[in-house]
């Protein structure tokens, strides 16, 4: 019987894989001298799992702009730690139909909210810029909006002042990923509501606005 | 209570519901233990490892064989006496547990209530019986093996469905008693065949959870349903109830039950203090909060917080999600094993 | 200002006494109830004890006298449903009482609905409720239904095992601001996220307010998802939902 392997934390899974005999593929994350990698991995031993775990590893190199070293381990080629975002990666990789080309995601995205076309201008050292396009009264709110949302689901922090302009920690560009990650970042419900919750502070309410 | 003389698994778990002296705590789900990858691992996808005697053996083993827990409980859900009495099961996929289509109740009145004469030859009984009799066979004395036996209220649920049968309870006491009462045959007749079958000790999930009835509520209709099926049932009983219990645990303790399965809503000191010694507990390590949400570390403070209060079984509060991570399921066992190493006991 | 004595329906003087703990409840219920007629306090009473004959009874024979629906609803119903929920939070009723109570709600609701919808008057919102695919369980769903309609809110059940089409095409048909999505399976709870993606994907996301709840349901796994909020109890999804109504209500007038 096959036994169960140390193979690192396992930082998601996806427990039905529509693909392939129901697999289940999990992503595990680790580290070694060169910095942090990343497993693809599935306890299934179904003839065939082989292809289909290679499937998504290559879907992950091209949506995520990752590396694959010789021993299979995926890594950013900052080399560091995006875990909160390779799991989207991760995700969208396994959802992607193995029999179409894989492209990375522009880095715009149309923000249904405002009908505003957004768009991120990359800096340099990990450095992006929200941008909108297009007119409405909401323009600032929801670039700083989606710039939240960005970093909110890809780890990045702010540059000190502004409202949109973000980085990556680790200081280098990340393209495919970012562009992953901007088809979400206009619906993370936790920047609207940390937003309301600032806005709302101090503010007395009348009994007959609260509720039973 | 510890003794130096080095213990199988079986005789742990075995001692611990007699709350006699054993070597270290066991770690012990008296629920189930499956998840995805170890369904993978094993080759025994749900929804087959529910129906087939062999793949249900073969995945509960990992449990024992894979992450070091002390028993092996081969029934993953709670749909077998439920089918085998006539309700229609949603099988689902092998990422979810097959459930009891309970908006489709079988029983009206108490007077529909029966038992059918192939109850223990149906399909989905017999699949139980067969599965401890290949454990008892692969595993013999190493490890203790748990089957389970539904209790009457949680039939009463599946057959009658939740709302008819808590109304039901509402409006007529009197039918209701004696809707369990006769339920109640099916709990002792599926117990007794596994217990022929090999099985040490028998989960008696019967869920009349806090969140649903007030404690007095189980006083006044399972208690003393609860006395006799453990006098009907020859074998350590391990009671199940989810949810907020500590205000019927007193009474859960004077049933004569081996073990109360206790959940993550009540904290060891409030529970050991309810049972008073009369009763052993097992638990209640989080399910969907720790041992799927978070790491080793959290895990290892629920054990330690288990641990300190005399706790005698370890293990997850319930059914484990299916997506728990083999890392999070063995820091279980890893956890006790280290907090007895320290010399804490 | 109201005191208790100014109510006449010694049952209902009682139940708040004995039961409502918080001053702003108290305050509320003495005040609604102290200007009620006394045929409606004497609906809320038998509501109250889930005593749904008489109910059915007296909300006829209030009608017949010449109340209005809405007035009955508001007055003898819904006020008292509100007590219901309040006696269910603090454990001091559980769920067999609360069933019996709610039926008590719909024999009165049975007379009342039909004048309503007769009149156009609006329900306080519409709301979608449904346990998501592959979860047969529904008591927590149901529970919040009952508290919903309690409280005013037209509830549309989709009942168990829901999928995403049916989620949404719900929402599209009865052009309901509010959905509700319910799990107790933490292996059908990623079922709410992808729920949620779906209308993301058909540029519905910001029409409606996702509510998610169940026993496993925290505020972390809600954001998680994408959902707008999480209540720990059917009194809390009343307010949860009257929140995220006058939230988007402020979001469509902008």
């Amino acid at each position: 019987m096959k036994k169960i392997l140390d193979i690192g934390k396992r930082i998601e899974l996806v427990p039905l894989d529509l693909y392939f005999e129901n697999i289940s593929i999990a992503l595990y994350s680790q580290k070694d001298e060169q910095g942090s990698f990343y497993l693809v991995h599935t306890y299934s031993q179904i003839p065939g799992v082989g292809k289909r775990i290679n499937t998504v590893i290559n879907a992950m190199k091209n949506l995520g702009g990752m590396e694959q070293d010789n021993m299979g381990r995926l890594r950013f080629p900052c080399k560091n730690a995006h875990n909160l975002a390779v799991k989207r990666v991760f995700l969208e990789a396994c959802k992607v139909d193995p029999t179409e080309k894989v492209t990375k995601r522009p880095l715009t995205t149309l923000d249904k909210k405002s009908g505003l076309q957004i768009n991120l201008l990359r800096s340099g050292n990990g450095e992006y810029q929200v941008t909108a396009i297009g007119e409405s009264r909401e323009k600032e709110r929801r670039i700083s909006f989606i710039a939240g949302g960005l970093m909110k689901l890809g780890e990045l922090d702010e540059v000190i002042g502004s409202l949109d302009r973000i980085f990556f920690p680790c200081s280098s560009n990340h393209d495919e990923m970012i562009g992953l990650l901007l088809l979400r970042a206009p619906n993370v419900r936790a920047i609207l509501r940390d937003q309301a919750t600032v806005a709302g502070r101090g503010v007395l309410a009348a009994p007959s606005q609260q509720d039973l | 209570m510890k003794t130096e003389r080095s213990m199988t698994s079986r005789e742990r778990v075995l001692a611990a519901l007699e709350r006699a002296p054993v070597d270290r705590t066991p770690v012990c789900n008296p629920t189930s233990i499956a998840t995805v990858e170890l369904m993978d691992l094993v080759n025994a996808p749900f929804p087959n490892a529910n129906r087939d005697p062999e793949l249900m053996a073969r995945l509960a083993a990992t449990g024992y064989t894979e992450l070091g827990f002390d028993s092996i409980m081969p029934v993953f859900s709670i749909i077998q006496e439920s089918s085998a009495l006539g309700c229609k099961i949603q099988w689902e996929q092998k990422d979810n547990w097959p459930t009891v289509k309970m908006s489709e109740p079988i029983w009206t009145e108490a007077d529909d209530i029966t038992i059918p004469s192939n109850f223990l030859t149906h399909s989905d009984t017999k699949c139980v019986l067969e599965a401890i009799r290949l454990l008892k066979k692969e595993y013999g004395d190493e490890v203790a093996i748990i089957g389970k036996t539904m209790g009457p209220w949680s039939l009463g649920y599946h057959c009658f469905g939740v709302e008819p049968f808590l109304l039901m309870s509402l409006d007529d006491p009197g039918k209701t008693h004696l809707a369990l009462d006769r339920m109640k045959e099916a709990t002792i007749e599926f117990g007794i065949a596994q217990i022929e079958a090999g099985a040490d000790a028998l989960t008696l999930p019967d869920h009349a959870t806090g969140d649903l009835v007030s404690g007095e509520y189980y006083k006044r209709f399972l208690r003393d349903l609860h006395i006799e099926l453990t006098e009907r049932l020859p074998i350590p009983l391990i009671m199940h109830i989810c949810g907020r219990t500590v205000d019927r645990m007193g009474f859960i303790a004077e049933t004569g039950c081996a073990a109360f399965h206790y959940d993550s809503k009540n904290k060891p000191l409030e529970s050991m203090e309810a049972v008073e010694g009369k009763i052993s507990l097992v638990g209640n390590i989080n399910n969907p909060e720790t041992l799927f949400a978070r790491g080793p570390e959290e895990i290892t403070k629920e054990v330690f917080g288990n641990l300190e209060h005399g706790i005698h079984m370890v293990g997850p509060e319930c059914a484990i999600p299916l997506q728990t991570s083999i890392e999070n399921l063995k820091a279980i066992p890893a956890a006790v094993k280290d907090w007895h190493r320290s010399g804490s006991i | 200002m109201p005191e208790l004595n100014d109510i006449t329906n010694s049952f209902i003087k009682d139940e708040i006494d004995e039961f409502i703990e918080r001053n702003d409840e108290r305050f509320h219920l003495i005040e609604a109830f102290s200007q009620a007629d006394p045929r409606l306090q004497d609906i809320s009473a038998a509501l109250i004890d889930g005593d749904n004959t008489t109910v059915d009874k007296l909300t006829k024979e209030a009608l017949d006298v010449g109340f209005e629906a809405l007035e009955i609803m508001d007055n003898g119903l819904i006020i008292a449903m509100s007590i219901v929920g309040i006696k269910f939070r603090e454990n001091f009723i559980f769920v067999p009482e609360v069933l019996a109570c709610a039926r008590a709600m719909k024999a009165g609701m049975s007379h009342i609905e039909p004048i309503l919808s007769a009149s156009g008057i609006k329900p306080v919102g519409t709301v979608i409720m449904g346990t998501v695919k592959g979860d047969l369980h529904d008591i927590g769903k149901n529970l919040c239904i009952m508290m919903l309609r309690g409280a005013g809110f037209e509830v549309h059940d989709l009942g168990v095992d829901t999928s995403e089409d049916e989620f949404m095409d719900a929402v599209e048909e009865h052009g309901a601001p509010l959905l509700g999505m319910s799990a107790l399976l933490t292996t059908t709870m990623p079922n709410m996220g992808k729920t949620i993606d779906t209308f993301i994907d058909n540029d519905m996301r910001e029409d409606v307010k996702i509510m998610v709840g169940g026993a496993s349901v925290t505020q972390e796994f809600s954001d998680d998802m994408g959902a707008d909020g999480t209540a720990a109890d059917a009194v809390g999804c009343v307010g949860l939902a009257k929140t995220l109504l006058e939230e988007l209500k402020r979001e469509q007038g902008e």
